[in-house]
C-alpha cells in the first residue's frame, strides 16, 4: 500500500467512525449506512487508465465501440427535419397474421416516409418449424409475427420493396433461430429469383439458437446438431454475402428468463465462444467472420449504476476474449455491435399502474445514454398489458429519448463514468463475477455440453425463483406491485385513442387465410421436384461436412414448406428434449 | 397421511417463455403441494392425458402468446370429454384484462397476471380443491 492509500485509509476509518456514527445516531431507525462511497482503495491494481479503459472506439472498448454516438448529433439534424416522423415504423420489430396483411402494414409505413427495410417478427408456428395448416398449431397462425411457410410469403411480404427499396438498398432483420438456415435461404432465393446479386444484400438474421435453450423457448433440434446448422449458414454467408450479419447474440432474453447479470454476461460469451469456434473449425480466420458478429443486447434492470457497469465489463470482456483468447488483430472483430446499451429490460415493467413503465423506461434510458448507447427509453409503458403497443405509448418512448438528447443532452460526454471510483469498481467487479462463472462453463466443456448437462437452464430458472421470493417477502421492492399499494394511491388510467394498424376483422380471419394460400401453394408447386430435393436434402443432412445451405435454396426456389425441411432434420437430428427443472 | 393435492404445471401452445411456469412449479412445490411440470410446448391433448393418468386436482396453464382463448378451450372440452371435469383449471400469463370474464364463463376457475404472489394461487388452489371434496 502506497503513502498516499495509506492516508486515505486512515481517514476512511475514522470517517466511518465519527461522521457516519454521528449520522446514524439521528436516525436510530437505521441499524447502517444506506449507501456506499468508493474512494481510490476501491480501484483494483493500480488503476491503468489505458489498460482498463482506454478511449472511446479503441482497445479494450470499456468506454464505448465507436468514437461517438451519432445519435445526438443526427437528433439535433432530425429536429429541424419537416414533421410527420412520427408513425414511420418499419425498422421496428413486426409482422401481422398473414403475409398480405404484413405487405399492406410496409407500405402503408412506406408511404408515412420509412425507408427502412423489414424487422420481421414471425409467429411460433414459424419459429418452432411448422406449417399453418398442422393442426396442432391451430390457434398460433399469425399470432405474435407473420406466418411464413414458403419462398411465396416472402414474395409478398417483400412486394413494397421494389426499385429505390429494393433488397440491395434496405437491411432486414429475421427473428429466427432454429429455423434460420431457411429463412436465410428463402432470403436469398428471393433475391436470387428478382435478379439481385446477393453479395449486395444487407441483413441480421438472429440465428442465435444456444440462447433458445436457456430462455424464449423456440428451439427444435438437440444443441449439437444445431451447431452444426449455424455452421452452414456462418460459412456461406462468410463466403457470398459479406453485408450480412451472421448472428445477433441476445444475453436479454437470458436476463429476462431470470438470470443474475453475472450469468447473462458470462452466458452470452460463452455461446459467443461457441459460435466463434464453429467458424475456426470450419477453417476460417478469426478476423474474416468475426466483425460479422453482432448483439441484440445485454439484459437489463432498474439498477441504474450496476447496468452501466455491465456494458462496460461487456465491452471490455468481448474486446479481450476476442484479442487474447481467438487470437483477433482487427479491431472490428472485438466490438459488441448492438442497437441498445443500459435499459431495463420489459421484466422490469409492471401491469399495476403501467404510466410507471415510462418513468421506468427513461431511467434505463439515461442508463443507456451513460453507457456507451443512444437515450432509447425501452420498451414501451403499455409492454406488459399484453396488447400490443399502442401508438400513444411509442410516441411517449420516442418523445423521451428526444427530451433527453436535445433538451438533457445526454450525448454530450463519452462514457462520463470514466475513472469514477465507483464505476470503475463495479467495471471490475462485474467482469470478475462473470469470468468466474464463465471459467465454470468451460470446464463442463462450454456453452453446448453445458446446455446439455442442463446447467444453465436451472441455474436461470433457480435465480428467477430467488427473484419472485424476494419480492413475495418485500427485499426486493416493486413500487404499485408489493409496496405503495395502499388505498389512498391513485389508479393512474391510461387510454387508446389511436386505433391499432391491424384490423381486428383482419385478424380473426389470419389463419383461415392462410391455411388457404399455403393449399393453393401446395397445389401448384412442382410436387415431384418438392419430393426429390428433400430426398436430397436428407442425404446431405447425413453427411456432417455438407453445407446444407445451398441446397435449401434450391428447396426454397421449389416452394418447399418450412416444416417439410423441418422434418426431414428432425428425423434426422432428432428434438430437443428438456431436462427436467424439478 | 392425507394425500398431497396434485398440480399440473404446463405451457400450452408453441410459446417457450417458461419463467413464469417454472417459477409457479418451484413455489409450489415449495408450499407443500406434489407439483408436476410438463414444461413448454404441450398440445392440449398432451396436458389432458396427463392430468387424468397422473390423478391431479389441479392444471395450471401458462400462456403468453395471445392463443389463450382457443388453448383454454380445447383443454377444457377435452378435460370433459375424458371424464376430468372435476380437475379445476388455472391460467397464468399475460392476459388482457378483458379477456378474464369470457374465460372464467368458459370454465376456467381463476386468472393470474403478472404480479401475483404465489401464495394467492396457493390459496385458491386449497379453496377449490377441498370445496370440490
Amino acid at each position: 500500500m502506497t503513502k498516499r492509500d495509506e492516508k486515505i485509509r486512515k481517514r476512511e476509518q475514522a470517517w466511518k467512525d465519527g461522521t457516519v456514527k454521528k449520522a446514524l445516531s439521528r436516525f436510530p431507525v437505521l441499524k447502517e449506512s444506506p449507501s456506499r462511497f468508493f474512494t481510490p482503495l476501491d480501484l483494483k491494481d493500480d488503476f491503468d487508465f489505458l489498460k482498463k479503459v482506454g478511449f472511446p472506439g479503441e482497445y479494450p472498448f470499456t468506454a464505448g465501440t465507436y468514437a461517438f454516438d451519432p445519435s445526438a448529433g443526427l437528433a439535433k439534424l432530425a429536429a429541424k427535419a419537416p414533421a410527420g416522423s412520427g408513425r414511420t415504423r418499419a425498422a421496428g420489430y413486426s409482422g401481422y397474421g398473414t403475409p398480405e396483411d404484413t405487405r399492406d402494414y410496409y407500405k402503408q409505413m412506406i408511404e408515412h416516409g420509412s425507408r427502412g427495410g423489414p424487422n420481421l417478427a414471425m409467429d411460433l408456428p414459424t419459429q418452432c418449424g411448422y406449417d399453418s395448416d398442422n393442426p396442432t398449431v391451430e390457434g398460433e397462425v399469425g399470432k405474435v409475427g407473420v406466418a411464413i411457410d414458403t419462398l411465396r410469403d416472402f414474395e409478398i411480404i417483400y412486394e413494397p420493396y421494389q426499385g429505390d427499396l429494393n433488397l440491395d438498398r434496405i437491411a432486414s432483420n429475421f427473428t429466427i433461430n432454429a429455423p434460420a438456415i431457411y429463412i436465410i435461404a428463402m432470403y436469398v432465393a428471393l433475391a436470387e429469383n428478382r435478379g439481385t446479386p446477393i453479395n449486395k444484400l444487407r441483413a441480421t438474421p438472429q440465428n442465435d439458437i444456444l440462447k433458445e435453450y436457456i430462455a424464449r423457448g423456440t428451439y427444435i433440434f438437440p444443441a449439437r446438431p444445431a451447431m452444426r446448422l449455424f455452421r452452414d449458414t456462418l460459412v456461406f454467408i462468410n463466403k457470398h454475402m459479406p453485408n450480412v450479419n451472421i448472428t445477433s447474440i441476445g444475453g436479454y432474453h437470458i436476463r429476462e428468463a431470470g438470470a443474475t447479470r453475472e450469468q447473462d454476461l458470462a452466458y452470452s460469451m460463452a455461446i459467443a465462444m461457441a459460435y466463434l469456434q464453429e467458424g475456426i473449425d470450419a477453417g476460417l480466420g478469426i478476423d474474416d467472420f468475426a466483425p460479422r458478429f453482432t448483439f441484440n443486447a445485454f439484459g437489463g434492470s432498474m439498477e441504474f449504476l450496476k447496468e452501466i457497469a455491465f456494458q462496460r465489463a461487456a465491452r471490455r470482456m468481448y474486446a479481450r476474449i476476442l484479442k487474447e483468447r481467438f487470437g483477433a488483430k482487427d479491431p472490428r472483430s472485438m466490438i459488441i455491435r448492438m442497437p441498445l446499451a443500459a435499459h431495463i429490460g420489459p421484466s422490469s415493467t409492471t401491469i399495476q399502474r403501467p404510466l410507471n413503465n415510462l418513468t421506468r423506461a427513461v431511467m434505463g434510458a439515461i442508463a443507456g445514454a451513460l453507457s456507451g448507447g443512444r437515450p432509447a427509453p425501452f420498451p414501451p409503458y403499455d409492454e406488459p398489458l399484453g396488447l400490443g403497443w399502442s401508438a400513444e405509448a411509442t410516441q411517449l418512448s420516442t418523445d423521451a429519448g428526444r427530451i433527453l438528447t436535445c433538451e438533457a443532452k445526454l450525448g454530450e460526454v463519452e462514457d462520463p463514468f470514466a475513472g469514477s471510483y465507483c464505476m470503475e469498481a463495479l467495471t471490475d467487479e462485474i467482469e470478475e463475477a462473470a469470468g468466474q462463472e464463465l471459467d465454470k462453463i468451460e470446464e463442463m466443456g462450454g456453452a453446448v455440453a453445458a446446455i446439455e448437462q442442463g446447467y444453465m437452464q436451472k441455474m436461470v430458472s433457480r435465480n428467477a425463483y430467488e427473484h419472485q421470493k424476494k419480492v413475495a417477502s418485500g427485499e426486493t421492492l416493486i413500487v404499485g406491485v408489493n409496496c405503495f399499494t395502499g388505498e389512498n394511491e391513485l389508479e393512474v388510467e391510461t387510454s387508446r385513442l389511436v386505433p391499432h394498424p391491424y384490423d381486428p376483422e383482419k385478424r380473426a380471419k389470419a389463419e383461415e387465410r392462410q391455411i388457404a394460400s399455403l393449399n393453393e401453394v401446395k397445389r401448384t408447386r412442382n410436387n415431384k421436384e418438392v419430393k426429390r430435393l428433400l430426398k436430397t436434402l436428407e442425404q446431405k443432412a447425413r453427411q456432417e461436412d455438407e453445407n446444407l445451405v445451398p441446397v435449401c435454396i434450391e428447396c426454397a426456389k421449389a416452394y418447399v414448406t418450412i416444416q417439410e425441411v423441418c422434418d426431414v432434420f428432425r428425423d434426422v437430428f432428432g428434438e430437443y428434449d428438456a431436462p427436467s427443472i424439478l | 397421511m392425507e394425500r398431497k393435492i396434485r398440480v399440473l404445471v404446463t405451457k400450452i401452445g408453441l410459446d417457450g417463455h417458461d419463467r413464469g411456469a417454472k417459477v409457479i412449479a418451484y413455489g409450489l412445490r415449495d408450499a407443500g403441494f406434489e407439483v408436476i411440470f410438463l414444461g413448454v410446448r404441450q398440445t392440449p391433448d398432451q396436458v389432458v392425458n396427463t392430468a387424468i393418468q397422473e390423478d391431479v386436482d389441479v392444471v395450471g396453464l401458462s400462456i403468453l402468446s395471445g392463443a389463450h382463448m382457443p388453448l383454454a378451450k380445447r383443454v377444457l372440452e377435452k378435460l370433459k370429454e375424458k371424464g376430468g371435469e372435476d380437475i379445476i383449471v388455472l391460467i397464468g400469463g399475460l392476459i388482457p384484462e378483458e379477456d378474464k370474464q369470457p374465460l372464467k364463463e368458459m370454465g376456467v376457475v381463476e386468472v393470474f397476471t403478472s404480479g401475483t404472489d404465489i401464495i394467492r394461487v396457493a390459496e385458491v388452489i386449497n379453496q377449490h380443491v377441498k370445496a370440490e371434496k
